[in-house]
Parts: C-alpha cells; structure tokens; sequence
C-alpha cells in the first residue's frame, strides 16, 4: 500500500505542478498538461508559434518547478538559443587538452542536463539539429570511442518560429515524428490577456519565486508509473483504427506510422496521470490524438488539416461512446485486483 | 507537347459508356421515330444515329484533354459549313449535287449536336438539365404536329424521353462527383447504379401494382381494339371498321378528321319487308347501327355513351344466339316513345363481309333471329338473321335523302313535314332526357354555332321548319352561285392542331363527309333546344328493280346523320349531308338475292358428345327445340343422334369441315328433311318425347358452330369491367391516411426512441449505468444539446454548466466504470445507480414544455445521434 500512498501523493503533485506553472502561464492550461504528458511519457515535446507567444517562460517554468529555484537538489536546467551558425560541438562538448594531465579530456556539453529548452531550433542548420535529434533518441552521446550516456532524466523542450518565417530551416518530417507532442501556443483570449498586462508585475514575481513542487525522484517514478497505466482493450483498438484511418483517410498523403502509435500509447497513458487518473478514458483520447499525431502526417491541403484528423477522432469517439463495456460491475461486482 | 487532361481515363470512359451511349440510343429511337414524320430524313435512321453517336463521342474524347470550346467548336463548325458549301458547288450532276448537299447538312446537323452535347456531358454541370429539357421541347413540338394524338403516342413519345432524363442526370451528377483516384471506381459506379435502378424499379413495380386496374383499363379500351383498326401509319378516317378477318362493323367511335377512306366492297345485303300504301313500292330505310350520344371536343370523336337515358338501342350479338332462337327487347320500345305512324317491319339481313357479331337494323329495332343461309348461297353469304323493328313511316329514306334540289323529293317530303308541323311544342319526357339530348360544350366556338343557327333558323317557326331552314343552309350558295357548302372525303384539317374542326368546317372550309354536317348539324339544333343525336349506320339505296324489297349495302353507304326527336312520333331520320356525287354512283346489285328458304322442321341447339367421322353422325345433347316452330326446353340434356352426311357446317367464319367439330362444341343443328314433314308433335309433348318421335340418326341440313368459349371469356370480361371503376375518392382517401399515418410514425420516432432508452435505463441490471448514460446522452442530444466534437468530460461540464445539473459527477464515475480497473467505492455505485431520474428531471424542468415537443418533433436530431461520421 505504500507504493498507493505514494502515487497519489505524486498524483496530487501534478496537480499542484499544473497550477505552479500556471500562476505564470496564465490560460494555457492545456498546453502545460501536454507538456508534462510529454515528459512523462519519457518524449520531448516541440512547441510552435509566433515569437512572444510564452514558449519560453513555459520551458523555464517548468525546469524551475521541477528543480526549484536554487538548481540544488532538483533537476539541471540548461538553455540553449540555437542560430545558423550553431556547431553539434556546442551541443554535446568538445575534446580539450589538459595541460595538467596531458591528455584530451572531454569537456560535457549543455546536453548533459536534465530538462533542455532548444529555443528556435529550426533557426540551426540541420547538422546540429541531427545531432540533437540523434541524442533525444538515443539518451547517450558517443564521441570518438568513448560512449557518454545522458542523464536519466532528459527532457527536451524545443521551440521553434513557424516556419514561413525568415532564417529557418524546417524539420524534416522524419525528425519531428521525435517529439512525442507538438503544440502550437497561440494566443491567450481577450479577458485573460488583459489579465496578463494588469498582473505583469505579479507573475513577474512568481517567476522569480517559483517554488519547487516535484522532485526529480518523483518524476522518475511517475515515468515509471506511466508505463502501469491501465488501459482497456477498447481503448487500443481505439489508438489502432485512428492510426489506421489516418493512413486510409483520402485527404492525408502520409499516415501515422506504427512507431506513431506506440507513441500516442504512452502519451495516452501519461496525460491519464496527468489529468490525476490511473486509467485512460475517452476523453484522453478527445484530449491528447491531435497534439501526438498531428505533426506526423502530412496533408492533402490546409483544409485537409483542419478536417480529417479531427474527423477521425469523432468517429472513434462515437464508436467508444455506444461501447457497452464495464469492467466495473456497479452491482454484484467481485473486487478486482490493484494496479 | 502535351496537352493536359480535364479528366483522366476512367472519368473518361465512364461518360462515354454511361452517358455517351445511353444517349446514342435515345437518338436512335428518336430518328427512328422522327423518320417516320418527315421525308427528308429518308428513313435513314440507323445512318443518322451514327452521325450523332461519331459526335458525341468524339466530342467527349476531345473535350477530356484541355481543349478550349469555343475556338475548338469554331473550328469544327467551319469546317462542316465549308465543306457543304463545297458540295453544293460540286458540279457532278445538279441532281447529285443537291441530294448530297442535303445528305451532308443532315450529317453535320447531327454531329454538331453530338458535339455540343458531347461537350456538356464532359465539361458543364448543369448540361444534362438544359439538355434534357432542350429534347422535352422538341418532342413536344414533335408530338403537336401528329394529327392523330393517343394514349400510345404519347407513350412512346415521352417515357424514353422521361426515364432518360431522370437517368442522366443522375449518371452525370454521380460521375461529376467521383473522386478519380478511388481504386474501385467503376465497382462504385456500378454499386449505385444498381441502387438506383432498384430504386428506380420498385417506384415503378409500386406504380404499377398500385394502378393496375387502371392501366388494364386503358390498355383494353384503348390499346387493344384501336390497334386493330389503325394499321399502318393511315391517319384519315374510316366510317367503318375492320377487324383481323377482314370482317366490316360500323365504327363505334367516329372521329372528325381530315380525310375519309371509303371502297366499294359489298358489306351486307337485306331485304326489308317495307312498302308504300299500295304494298308494292319499296320503302327503304336507313339501317342504324349506334346511337352517338357524346362529342367529346377535345379529340373531335363521336362516341357512343352506354349511359344514354332512356336507352333505344336493341344490339344483340346475332352470333351468340343459337341458330332460329330469337332474342328480344321490349323496353327499347317504351323508350323510343314513339307511339305515332308507327309499324312492325321485318327485315333479313345477309352478312357478306359485316362482322358475324354486328347487328344492323332500321331504327327501332326489338328482335333478332339469326337464320341460316340457304345452301347454294353459303358460298356468297357468311351468315344472316331476321330483324323486327318499330318503324315509323315518316323515316322512309325518301322523307330522310338530302333533297338536294331534287323537286320531286321536295315535294314528296312536304307530306312528312306537314305532318311534323303539326308538332308544337317540344318537350322530352323529363328534363334528364332533355338536358342530355340537348346538351352543348360550354365554348365561344360552339357559341358561334349557336349563333350561326339562330341567325338561319330566325324565320322558322316550327321544330320541323328550323329543321329544314338548317337543311336550306347548307344547300344554299354563295354570291358566286356556287355550292356553299361541298361534300368531300378530304377537307383537310384547320392549320392549328387541336382546333374546333366543326367551327372550321361550319365557318371556314365549308367542305366534309357526313360525319361533319352530322355534327354541325346536331349542335346548331341543340343549341335551339332542340333534342338531337347523331346516327351511324348505312344510307339506304333503292337501285333494283328486278327484286324489289332487296338493297345492296356497300362500304361507302356507311354513313351518320341526325335524328331529331319529336314527341309521340320518337325519334325521326334527318340527313343533312349534301350528295356526293361518288355514293349516288355505286355499282349496281349484280347479285341475286338468297331466295328459297327451306322450311325448317326442326332445330336442336346442344353441345356436341361424340363424333363418328367415317358414318358421319353426331351425338349430341340437346336442351333446346324448336319443332314445326313450337319451343320446347329442358333442364335435363336430352340425347340426340344426327346424320350430318348431307350437313354443311358452318361457323360464323363460313362453311367448315365436319373434323373442325370436336366433342363439347355448342353447335346448333337445323332439319329441312321431309321426313320430319309428318311426324307432328302433338299438343302436350315435351321435349323427350319429341326425341322419342325422331327417326335414329336424325336427318340434317345444317350445322351451325357456336363459339361456346368465347361467350363465356365475354362473360369474363364483362364482369371484370364490372369490377374496373376504382372508386379514386376511397383510393386517395386511403393514400392520404396511410401517408398520415407514415407522418405521425416518422414524427413520433424520436419519442419511441426515448421511451425506449429511458425505459433501459430505469430497467436494473449490470448495464444499468450505460442506459442511464446512452439515454441522458439521446435526451440531450434531442433536446440541441448535441455532444459534437466534444469529449465527454468536456461534454458533462458544458451540460453541467447549462442545467446546473451534477453530469459530470455520473460521467467520471461512468467513465471509471467502463474503463478502469479499480474498483468502484461506494459513492460512485450510488452515483451511478440513481443519478440518472434526477438529472433527467432536472433537464427537464429547464426547457420549456414547447421547446420540448417542438425537439421532439425533429427526426433530424434522431438521425445524427445513429449516425457514426465518416470518412471520405
């Protein structure tokens, strides 16, 4: 039963964590679950929109609530604002002669953290974007002989302009599919904004004085607990004809692949935890499909984009809507085991 | 250089197999059909069906690639204007020259049509609506030309034309709409086109099944018969009418049209027992066939009306009665109310090509008695019978004959007239009759008839005066001192279709054959309140000499003529029609009359029982008699053997051989024999013992054929017409409570529909929950709270926001229920168990009582909470 205590404790944490992180954020709720979806499913999350827009100030929030403001005994937090002329070497470290030992010692890059923010990462060449990407998969940097893995935590928030805009290189799709979730940020709604302008000052303070709510231990172990996560066989099916229709649909050229839909397994799972529950419903999959799937196909045309996937998922939702399906019997029901 | 493509291959073919093609076929049946209207067309239909069909095609290929039209078209149109200017020039033979010049203009009309149409069904929406309704047009126009409109031109002309247009313009709209890149293109095409031709047929199967009896209708009383008599494309008129065998009947329809055919063939002869005071001139009389009761004015048609107050008409089928047994009717008498000069005259009439089951006699005729004709005349005559009728004599044809400047006949008919004046007052027996007999369609044109009569008739102050003023009309002439009114058999028809063809002839054409003076002259006295019919039958010629009594009818006797009627007197003869040089010239009798009849002894009328062919007798059971012309009867067949060895059979067709006898045949045998001379019956002998009597085998002359069969398929018939009138006030008011009906039960459906989810969900048992969710999610839903996009969370807080209701508290606890592992506390058993009447209530108690039903009311809501979205 500790192991209950435990997990409702860090339940409740996430909770408080959302909250942390919106006393700054103001009106992106969603967005921060997704964040936190993303890390703990173990991805990286890729957040996209107009500069200006709070990509940043959430990545540092986060990093903050998770190591606290002093970086002592919660998570390493390293920044870094990617530009055209960006080398790997930058990312991962170099080889430097000690003139003590004499010998090429290896200097860590700002890789070797916990929480990475990659700020415009579509504004560097696409060499250092390899190198990022190849990390993110990987969770180890490899240099000459010597294989240096990461920190068992790591995760990547990248942010990038969209792409139309000047200097940029965009991703290639086969790169995006790395991140477990992309966002768009957009803009907040008129009352919320002039919320903003009249309590700058105040969240401007909270920033500076955010509390550490979670630790890193609890983070890890909720990664662990994302993977116990119940999910109905219902549900499965539901992730596989999604999946499915997306490579069926007429409008979308490219479908999501398989590799996609594990993905949008653990997602699923972990915005459960997010949203405080220890099993994935409907809702989690009305809630999470776009952000996880959306970068990953590619469309027939802007209209297809606004229409099929979210057709899609209407039609999953009805089909699970009319499922008669208890696990739970209301009356009668035998006690079933725990998680 | 590659020219792009509007369409790709599969597009491509499917217009040209499902467009092209069903097209092409509809222009061969209309060239077909057009081909027999107009002779520059040559009946070269097949020819010109594919000029169109080179077109169309050709037009759908081309316009498939990224062609412009008009430049393209342009090009096209040239190219064919150059080319006939080209042939015209030709110099081979100016003859030559023009027929191809014509030949290629037809070719290039065609294919040009082709094209354009080729290019709509390629490239315009909305080409097949004005497409369809371009050939509407001109097949209405077509259709207006024909003189001749009926139920089956009409037919023919517009249901290809019809069930084209629904078809194309469904093929072409699903075609349009085809996504090319669907693999199983042609396997969708093929899917809903199927569905649509099942639906297409049930529509028509429910059509039929539903107006059968009408159509079996219309089929018996128009197609059948009518078809008989219209062979061929002949579109003038025929006074009478032909049958398969060739057999001659009074039409019992008479058309106003443009022409009239006559010939020369003898139809019937009779010899009418009639003569003048001194017994032994000859009286002759017109012998009637129908009574015209009705002018139906949009066809033009004289028709006979079955519904004829008092009907006067005797007309039996001398074919079905049994040799010398007589049929009779006296009521035809009462209601000729003729009491006046009248007298009972007999008349025998022998068939020579008048159908075996028409009845001819001078009006009014009461009793029929088919006789046989003697045998050196069997060969002349197909059958005979005796006719008795009610004559007055003021209906001698002399009082009747258009005088025509005749002095002799003039004056001869001033005896009838003075008699006739002595008639006052004119009334019917009651104001039905009158109101049928002197009936007139409300229309300027017969004003103008009305108009024309009391203009001629303003100095007549008698009935019989105004008769004979409208009579001096159309013998009067003109101030050119000609006829002003000719009698022709082609006075050709109005140049408007459809127009008043009495008015044209009364007021513009003034030239007719009998049917048309007939009929003017009917409304002008109708329209002086005079009662009136018209009369079809055969005008009466007095030529020999040599047997008086006897008159020879030919074909082109077959007339109509007015009867005016007169009270006590009845209905008196009146003809108007002018002479016609051609009747008065018909050939002369050339035949002799079947004289000698034999005496007949004995007659036995019965069905055949078994035949011996070598010994030539006939078994026969028998269940009527005529003896030395005494009547006996029985209900029991009696038995009778027959000697036919010196028999002639024959049927109403003519004489047949003894092996066309088979058992159970009607046949009626007839005795001259001498032997039979003495042995009389006495006065109190039955049937049986009159048998008794008879040498073994009989002795007979004659056997006559009945066809037993078809008496009865008449019989048939006749009940199946009894059983036709479909009473359209029940059917339609049945239609509509079976459509209310359907209404209320597609208007009620979301009601069921909740009364069924609602009563699951108050239900117990382990899915207790999910009714209880399903049936808040359909009320919802009904009420226009759909759930949209929405996940259910999201869902439950949006309703919980609107009603203030706890939705959300029941969702999460369901939700936990359906899809987690861990076990459900108490709380949310509860929550699950008994939320659900509350929130109803609460919902319910939040929209208005309206709102609700008018919610209710709407399927639509229904229908989108089944639906499960798709993709594509």
């Amino acid at each position: 039963m500790e192991e209950n205590i435990q997990i409702e404790q860090a339940l409740a944490n996430i909770g408080k964590l959302v909250d942390n992180i919106e006393t700054v954020i103001r009106g992106k709720r969603q967005q921060i679950q997704f964040v936190l979806t993303a890390l703990l499913a173990k991805g990286h999350i890729l957040m996209e929109d107009n500069p200006g827009t709070g990509k940043t100030v959430m990545a540092k929030t986060l990093a903050k609530s998770i190591s606290g403001a002093h970086g002592s005994s919660g998570a390493n937090f390293k920044r870094i604002q990617f530009t055209p002329d960006l080398l790997p070497m930058d990312l991962i470290g170099s080889h430097i002669f000690d003139d003590v030992k004499k010998e090429f010692v290896f200097k860590k890059g700002p890789l070797f953290c916990n929480v990475l923010l990659a700020d415009e990462i579509n504004r560097a060449s696409p060499k250092v974007q390899s190198a990022l990407l190849e990390c993110m998969a990987e969770h180890q940097i490899t240099m000459g002989e010597t294989t240096y893995p990461l920190e068992k935590l790591f995760f990547t928030i990248a942010t990038q302009n969209p792409v139309e805009m000047e200097g940029t290189y965009p991703l290639p799709a086969a790169q995006l599919d790395r991140f477990f979730i992309k966002i768009y940020f957009g803009y907040v709604d008129e009352a919320t904004e002039l919320n903003i302008y009249k309590d700058y000052l105040g969240i401007q303070h909270n920033q500076d004085n955010l509390q550490q709510v979670l630790s890193m231990n609890e983070i890890l172990f909720l990664q662990e607990e994302t993977e116990k996560v119940f999910i109905h066989e219902e549900l499965i099916t539901a992730v596989k004809n999604i999946v499915r229709d997306t490579r069926s649909h007429p409008d979308i050229v490219l479908g999501a692949s398989i590799r996609s839909g594990i993905t949008f397994l653990k997602c699923l799972k972990a915005f459960a935890l997010v949203n405080g529950r220890t099993f994935v419903t409907e809702d989690d999959i009305r809630g999470i499909t776009f952000a996880v799937l959306d970068h990953r196909l590619i469309y027939r045309n802007r209209d297809a984009r606004q229409k099929a996937l979210p057709l899609i998922i209407s039609k999953e939702l009805d089909r699970l809507s009319k499922l008669n399906i208890t696990i739970n019997r209301t009356a009668f029901a035998p006690p079933v085991q725990n998680i | 250089m590659s020219i792009g493509k509007v369409h790709n291959i599969k597009k491509m073919v499917a217009q040209l197999v499902l467009l092209a093609v069903p097209t092409a076929i509809l222009f061969f049946y209309l060239l077909w059909d057009i081909n027999r209207f107009y002779d520059i067309l040559e009946n070269n239909w097949i020819r010109q069906g594919i000029y169109f069909s080179t077109g169309i095609v050709a037009a759908i290929i081309f316009y498939a690639f990224r062609f412009r039209f008009f430049t393209t078209a342009a090009v096209v149109f040239l190219f064919c204007y150059a080319c006939y200017k080209l042939v015209g020039s030709m110099s081979f033979g100016e003859f030559d020259a023009f027929y191809f010049s014509i030949q290629f203009l037809i070719f290039s009309f065609l294919f040009s049509v082709g094209w354009l149409a080729g290019f709509g069904f390629s490239r315009s929406r909305y080409f097949t609506i004005a497409w369809n309704v371009l050939l509407l047009v001109a097949q209405i126009v077509v259709v207006s030309k024909t003189t001749d409109i009926k139920v089956n031109v009409l037919i023919n002309a517009f249901v290809p034309i019809l069930a084209y247009a629904f078809y194309i313009i469904y093929t072409a709209e699903l075609i349009r709409n085809m996504n090319d890149d669907e693999p199983k293109f042609s396997w969708f095409i093929l899917k809903r086109l199927s569905g649509f031709a099942v639906v297409v047929m049930l529509l028509f199967l429910l059509i039929f099944s539903f107006f059968k009896n009408d159509f079996m209708a219309v089929e018996r009383e128009w197609g059948g018969s009518e078809a008989k008599y219209e062979k061929g494309k002949d579109k003038s008129e025929n006074m009478n009418k032909k049958d398969g065998k060739g057999n001659v009947s009074n039409k019992d329809q008479t058309k106003l049209t443009g022409s009239l055919s006559k010939d020369k063939q003898l139809v019937f002869v009779a010899k009418l027992d009639n003569y003048f005071d001194d017994n032994i001139t000859p009286n002759p009389l017109y012998f009637t066939a129908f009574y015209y009761g009705k002018f139906d004015t949009l066809t033009q048609t004289f028709e006979q009306d079955s519904l004829m107050p008092y009907n006067d008409l005797f007309s039996p089928d001398p074919s079905k009665i049994p040799l010398y047994f007589s049929k009779s009717d006296s009521s035809v008498l009462k209601n000729s109310f003729a009491t006046k000069n009248r007298k009972v005259v007999t008349a025998d009439i022998y068939k020579v090509v008048l159908s075996p089951d028409v009845y001819l006699a001078p009006s009014t005729a009461f009793f029929c008695q088919p006789m046989s004709v003697p045998k050196e005349f069997k060969d002349q005559y197909k059958s005979s019978y005796r006719a008795k009728m009610w004559v007055s004599d003021l209906n001698s044809a002399y009082f009747i004959y258009n005088p025509a400047g005749n002095r002799q006949l003039a004056a001869f008919q001033e005896l009838r007239f003075n008699k006739l004046r002595e008639v006052k007052k004119v009334t019917g027996p009651d104001k039905k009759f009158m109101d049928y007999y002197t009936f007139m369609p409300k229309d300027e044109e017969y004003k103008k008839i009305g108009e024309l009569a009391r203009k001629v008739t303003a100095d007549a102050p008698t009935q019989i005066d105004k008769m004979i003023a409208i009579r001096d009309y159309f013998l009067s002439k003109d101030e050119f001192d000609q006829p002003l009114f000719k009698y022709s058999d082609n006075p050709g028809i109005p140049g408007l279709p459809s127009a008043n063809k009495l008015t044209y002839f009364l007021f513009e054409n003034r030239k007719g054959y009998c049917a048309y003076f007939a009929g003017a002259t009917l409304f002008m006295l109708r329209s002086l309140g005079i009662p009136s019919r018209v009369a079809a039958g055969y005008l009466t010629v007095d030529r020999s000499s040599k047997n008086p009594g006897w008159y020879w009818y030919y074909a082109d006797q077959a007339h109509a003529w007015v009867q005016v009627y007169f009270p006590e007197y009845g209905w008196i003869d009146f003809d108007t029609t002018v002479p016609d040089v051609n009747t008065q010239q018909s050939p002369q009798p050339d035949g002799t009359p079947p004289m000698n009849i034999p005496q007949t002894y004995l007659v036995a009328d019965g069905e055949i029982k078994s035949i011996d062919v070598k010994a030539k007798q006939i078994s026969m059971t028998i269940t009527k008699l005529l003896y030395h012309d005494k009547d006996y009867e029985t209900k029991v067949a009696k038995e009778l053997s027959i000697d036919v060895s010196i028999a002639t059979i024959s049927a109403d067709t003519g004489t047949v051989q003894l092996s066309a006898l088979t058992p159970g045949l009607h046949i009626t045998a007839v005795s001259y024999s001498e032997a039979l001379k003495n042995i009389l019956a006495d006065k109190d002998d039955s049937l049986a013992s009159i048998l008794k009597k008879l040498p073994v085998p009989t002795p007979v002359d004659e056997v006559k054929l009945l066809l037993k069969d078809e008496v009865k398929e008449q019989q048939k018939q006749k009940e199946e017409k009894a059983k036709e009138p479909v009473d359209w006030a029940k059917t339609i008011f049945y239609l509509l409570i079976g459509l209310a009906g359907l209404l209320v039960l597609v208007f009620l459906s979301p009601w069921f529909t909740w009364m069924y989810f609602n009563a699951k969900a108050k239900g117990k048992g382990n899915s207790k929950a999910y009714h209880s969710y399903r049936a808040s999610l359909y009320y919802l839903n009904q009420l226009g709270f759909e759930r949209q996009n929405m996940g259910p969370q999201e869902y439950a807080y949006s309703i919980d926001n609107r009603f203030g209701s706890s939705f959300n508290t029941f969702n999460t606890a369901y939700q936990k229920a359906k899809y987690s592992s861990v076990p459900l506390s108490a709380s949310e058993k509860e929550v699950l168990n008994n939320s659900y009447n509350g929130f109803i209530k609460k919902v319910r108690s939040q929209v208005p009582l309206k709102t609700r039903i008018s919610k209710f009311l709407n399927i639509y809501n229904t229908i989108h909470f089944f639906t499960q979205p798709k993709i594509n």
